[in-house]
């Protein structure tokens, strides 16, 4: 639906519509913050995937006479106290970052559409407890709920993902819900049960991709504080655990222990977190600009 | 700013310290701490860690004490505490002391010999089933030969032992050996303790700081200098460094400031005075003898084998570290081997080449290869001085076909899980409370000790650690401690990487300070301290 | 009316009794417990003197015992006993609460101080340079861990006034007591703004759009007027919300800032809590936050209604 109206302003923008290369260059003029946060994350994406072609050094490999090494022509980025590379350091941490960000946006995206489903869906008690469920999980602060299940569940890559895909988990839930419940009763869902198609046919088919829109929006957002709430979590000693190079650990202990001789090792892994960041969230804005017209700013 | 300001006051009051002809101690003053980590309980004798040595050693006396002002800990330079005097009967198994009189504890009930009993007797195990004073005992091995404690009168006590035993009084004069209340609960002992010392607790709240003031009865005249001493709990280390520097505090921790570090205090606080000593804490490789294939005492060897020191060293201590087996080396140890023996042991030979050569030579004999490496785990606390050895380990156990992993393990379970033999290879860190061979061995060596995390059991050693025990000769023990130490090194009962070396820093007003070299665990009774301000 | 505030409250202790059970579980469910933990601190792991810390700490009992001696203390306003200081946990907590409100007053004060005029400003200067440079500003608040920026801070004050704020009960000028508490409220503040800019905003486009603005607008009222006398006004019921939300979003702030600053609050105190696994001040203490949380947003809706004539509340 969302989408229909844009391709009509697009239309009447004179845009060339058929080509996708056009559509992409008219939404880049339309949307230019929205078109560097694309490229920032682009640039996120490919660092990670391309992490063992890009960095020059092993992250984890150690070396005595490079200990807080100066930024310079071999260690572009300076070196961390055990004399390991920070360039390379930030590059394999992207692909820890991505795969914690996309991991828990992902994991959570999938119980809570699931959730969300079910729940408008079916309606009555099952959608009651839910609701109780989401309101008491939503009684705690992202960070403080991802603590909590992070020291439970013990300091490793697949727990972290979980621990904070678990409170992201409610406001999935409650914006799929929302649409479904909308949407149940339309017209095109009663003309399709008329025909005889099975309800979870009907949910899979009709109903979930009518919430895609601001589903996207969402989890665009949820990307952002994901990899925020890890970088928290990891500084404080309960995310991601060495060898792993997380940002948030990198800043942590040793780190700011040498911030006044080496404040590479202080500065670099926070502009990583905060411009990956800062990119998810540009493009967040513009995908809710262009998806979600009832939401625009 | 301020430090401005300070820097001008501290330089005029030089100048008058140096225009009057008499230095003397200046009465007065709160001296402030930085502390690193929130102490587990304010009860010595329940805890290992000088995080709660270093703050509440000041609370008590011991009987008999190293003395403060010389650097070494040995057994010739033992002064009297709360003993006056010590004798021993002519066959060595009874210690009798007499006890200074008219000493009283903080609560103001006066202290006897039945406290040093009620203290002892729980520490060897004697003390009723209800009675909560000490729950728990990291130092029982120390007591193994104490038979039985006995009152002569008020202000005299005896200690008998089942055989002699030279080391049993430097045990006593540890740190870690306070004397108790025989009417304080476990509870308060834990949480507000009350001692004889110079400086009484105010206050210690959970991570955020200790406040000790000072004892005005206290028993020695005229000390302590100090009116309080203000410890600040700062869990981060960089806000630590940042806070000497920036004069909010007197003191660092104990042995806070690495190498790397203490560059950077240099040029933020040109006069602050550092010293740099051996911690008495060496890095240890722990393997677990109960995992194949390091059933295989060739497999340990070569674990052994494949350590560079000098990468460790470069990296953690900018090449302060000191060399040594077992025991602390000379000439800051008291018992350590002479270097020319050290250099014999596996993983101390000065090529480093031929001795990797020489383990890979062994792995291949076990079917291991560059391309069929065994692949193992090395399990390590989860905190950085723990950590950071541990990387460099992984790095370096390439070398002889060893593919490890790390596992960091929550400092929660870290020592249950070594316990349950939960682990292939381990990283380790072993401070020692007292430069003995007693407490070293008993405590990590021998087969029936709750420390020993390797279970290392050789019957041999166990017979030797009793022997040299039981040595009243000093020359003729160290000779068998030198043997002990070599057997354990060539068994690779705990491969010793480094022992450590750190620096402690001071603002120059604080007078009065020894930092002892073999241990960081004494020294901490802060009565002979003052503020020059 | 009555009705639905009688089950608006009855939903909300219901969330809170869930909340205590989720808690709870999930606390048991954390490897190892407070007795390994203090026996661990002394570097040893004798069993027997384990299982006898564990029985003094009534950790040998049932779970659901546990439980039931937990809740029906609370109700009866006490806490328990810390594990690890052996003393009641309200005197633990109690002490650290002030600092922490204190803190996070000063943060929402700075955040709606800068939030709201740079929204408006923003919103009325829509898409002009202004604007953009704004809205990017808000988003890079947004996108700033705050444990960074505070380490930042903390490096700056060293080099700028060589010194740095270490919390202290006694602070020893007036200066320092503001440096103390202001430096690492204004990080945690900064990101806050961030939201309340963007809310502000938003919400001022939308009003500026409506008819009454057009009208008066038309009737001559000065742009000025317009925009600050009718537009704010009406705009400021979101952001009301907002900051009501921002209490909630503030605590996750509070944790890692009061950890880079070293201020011993009731944040900080939570982690390591969690890192002892001491029970009775965790428990509390998260019933506490999701407390706070449940009754500001209780609250707003309570402040919505009263703002707002045209919601209505079925029952």
């Amino acid at each position: 639906m969302a989408i229909i109206n844009h391709e009509a302003e697009l239309a009447r923008a004179g845009a060339n519509v058929s080509s996708t290369r056009g559509q992409i260059l008219f939404l880049a003029r339309r949307y230019p913050l929205g078109a560097v946060g694309a490229l920032i994350v682009l640039l996120f994406i490919f660092t990670a995937v391309f992490a063992n072609f890009i960095a020059p050094m092993d992250p984890t490999t150690t070396n005595a006479k490079a200990s807080l090494a100066k930024p310079g022509s071999v260690y572009w980025l300076g070196a961390d106290f055990m004399g390991r590379d920070m360039f390379s350091r930030i590059v394999y941490g992207a692909r820890i970052s991505l795969a914690v960000g996309a991991g828990a946006t992902l994991l959570g995206g999938v119980l809570g559409v699931a959730i969300g489903l079910m729940s408008g869906y079916l309606g009555g008690w099952f959608d009651l407890a839910t609701q109780r469920v989401m309101d008491i999980m939503q009684s705690l602060p992202l960070l403080v709920m991802a603590l909590v299940m992070a020291a439970s569940l013990g300091p490793s890559l697949e727990n972290t993902i979980i621990a904070i895909a678990i409170p992201l988990v409610p406001s999935v839930a409650r914006v799929v819900r929302s649409s479904t419940l909308s949407l149940r009763e339309q017209p095109f869902v009663e003309a399709a049960r008329a025909v005889g198609m099975g309800e979870v046919r009907i949910a899979v088919r009709h109903v979930l991709p009518n919430t895609l829109a601001p589903l996207i929006v969402l989890a665009t957002a949820q990307l952002g504080s994901a990899i925020l709430t890890e970088a928290s979590l990891s500084f404080l000693g309960l995310g991601i655990p060495e060898p792993y190079p997380s940002w948030g650990r990198m800043l942590s202990e040793s780190a700011a222990e040498y911030v006044r001789t080496a404040p590479w090792l202080v500065i670099f892994p926070g502009v990583a977190i905060s411009l990956t960041v800062f990119g998810t969230n540009l493009l967040g804005d513009a995908l809710r600009d262009i998806l979600d017209p009832r939401q625009r700013t | 700013m301020r430090t401005r300001l300070a820097f001008v006051a501290s330089g005029l009051a030089a100048f008058v310290v140096a225009a009057s002809p008499a230095f003397a101690q200046k009465q007065g003053g709160t001296l402030r701490v930085s502390h690193r980590d929130n102490p587990p309980s304010a009860s010595i004798h329940e805890e290992a860690t000088v995080s709660v040595i270093q703050p509440f050693m000041a609370v008590f006396n011991n009987l008999v004490v190293f003395d403060p002002k010389e650097k070494i800990n040995s057994p010739d330079k033992i002064v009297p505490d709360l003993a006056e005097s010590w004798s021993w009967n002519p066959d060595q198994t009874k210690l009798t002391f007499k006890l200074r009189s008219g000493v009283k504890w903080h609560d103001g009930k006066p202290f006897t010999a039945k406290d040093v009993k009620c203290t002892w007797d729980a520490l060897s195990g004697k003390a009723d089933e209800k009675s909560d004073l000490i729950r728990k005992n990291p130092r029982k091995v120390w007591y193994n030969n104490l038979k039985e404690v006995t009152v002569g009168s008020d202000t005299e006590v005896t200690f008998t032992l089942n055989r002699p035993q030279p080391s049993f009084l430097s045990m006593l004069a540890a740190g870690y050996s306070p004397v108790y209340a025989c009417h304080a609960q476990g509870r308060d002992m834990r949480s507000k303790p009350i001692g004889t010392g110079p400086f009484k607790v105010v206050d210690f709240k959970r991570n955020e700081s200790i406040k000790l003031v000072r004892n005005p009865d206290y028993w020695k005249k005229g000390r302590p200098y100090l009116d309080a001493i203000d410890w600040k709990i700062v869990p981060n280390r960089s806000t630590r460094m940042l806070g000497f520097a920036a004069g909010e505090f007197d003191m660092t921790f104990d042995s806070d400031v690495t190498f790397p570090l203490l560059k950077d205090i240099k040029s933020q606080k040109p006069d602050a005075v550092c010293e740099g000593r051996p911690s008495n804490v060496n890095q240890n490789i722990l393997i677990n003898p109960e995992a194949p294939p390091f059933d295989k005492p060739e497999v340990r060897r070569a674990v052994a084998m494949s350590i560079d020191q000098k990468p460790f060293n470069d990296i953690l201590f900018q090449g302060h570290a000191l060399s040594g087996a077992a025991m602390l080396p000379p000439p800051a140890g008291v018992w350590g081997m002479p270097k020319e023996m050290l250099q014999t042991l596996p993983g101390f030979a000065t090529d480093v080449e031929k001795s990797r050569a020489e383990a890979r030579k062994i792995m291949e004999g076990l079917g291991y290869s560059k391309d069929k490496p065994l692949k193992v785990k090395v399990s390590t606390r989860n905190i950085a001085i723990y950590r950071d050895p541990a990387v460099i380990l992984i790095d370096q156990l390439k070398n002889v076909y060893i593919e490890a992993e790390l596992d960091p393990i929550d400092t929660t379970v870290w020592y249950t899980k070594i316990q349950r033999k939960d682990y292939q290879l381990g990283m380790n860190l072993t401070g020692l409370g007292v430069d003995d061979p007693d407490t070293n061995f008993y405590e990590n060596f021998y087969s029936t000790s709750d420390r020993n995390y390797t279970s290392y059991k050789n019957p041999e050693i166990d017979k030797l650690i009793d022997q040299q025990s039981a040595e009243m000769d000093r020359e003729k023990r160290k000779k068998i401690v030198w043997e002990i130490e070599k057997k354990l090194a060539e068994d690779g009962a705990r491969p010793v990487i480094v022992h450590n070396v750190a620096n402690t820093c001071w603002t120059p007003q604080m007078k009065g300070l020894v930092l002892q070299h073999n241990s960081i665990y004494n020294g901490w009774r802060f009565e002979d301290v003052w503020l020059d301000r | 009316m009555g009705a639905y505030l009688t089950r608006r409250f009855l939903l909300m202790m219901l969330t809170l009794f869930g909340m205590s059970i989720l808690i709870f579980v999930m606390l048991r469910l954390v490897p190892g417990n407070v007795a390994d933990i203090l026996v661990d601190s002394a570097g040893i792991a004798d069993p027997k003197e384990k299982a006898k810390i564990a029985a003094e700490l009534g950790l040998d009992q049932p779970i659901f015992d546990q439980y039931l001696h937990w809740i029906s203390g609370l109700s009866r306003g006490d806490l328990g006993f810390a594990y690890v200081s052996e003393r009641p946990a309200i005197e633990e907590i109690g002490p650290r609460i002030p600092i922490s409100a204190k803190l996070a007053g000063l943060a929402l004060f700075f955040s709606v101080i800068l939030g709201v005029p740079l929204g408006v400003i923003s919103a009325v200067r829509q898409n002009t340079g202004l604007d953009y440079f704004l809205r990017i500003l808000s988003l890079s608040g947004l996108s700033l861990p705050s444990f960074w920026l505070g380490l930042l801070i903390l490096m700056a004050s060293v080099q700028w006034f060589g010194m740095i704020p270490i919390y202290t009960n006694e602070p020893r000028s007036f200066i320092d007591e503001v440096l103390l508490l202001s430096i690492p409220a204004a990080a945690v503040g900064f990101r806050s703004s961030a939201l309340i800019m963007r809310l502000t905003r938003s919400s001022m486009l939308e009003v500026l759009r409506q008819d009454y603005i057009r009208t008066a607008r038309s009737k001559g009222a000065s742009q000025t007027s317009v925009n600050y006398e009718h537009a704010l006004r009406n705009a400021l019921l979101p952001v009301v919300t907002i900051i009501g939300i921002e209490a909630a979003f503030l605590v996750g702030g509070l944790i890692v800032t009061e950890t880079v600053f070293n201020i011993p609050g009731v944040a900080r105190f939570l982690v390591e809590a969690i890192l002892w696994r001491d029970y009775p001040i965790v428990q509390n203490l998260v019933m506490l936050i999701a407390f706070i949380v449940v009754v500001v947003n209780f609250l707003v809706d309570m402040a919505y209604m009263a703002l707002d004539p045209r919601i209505k509340f079925a029952d």
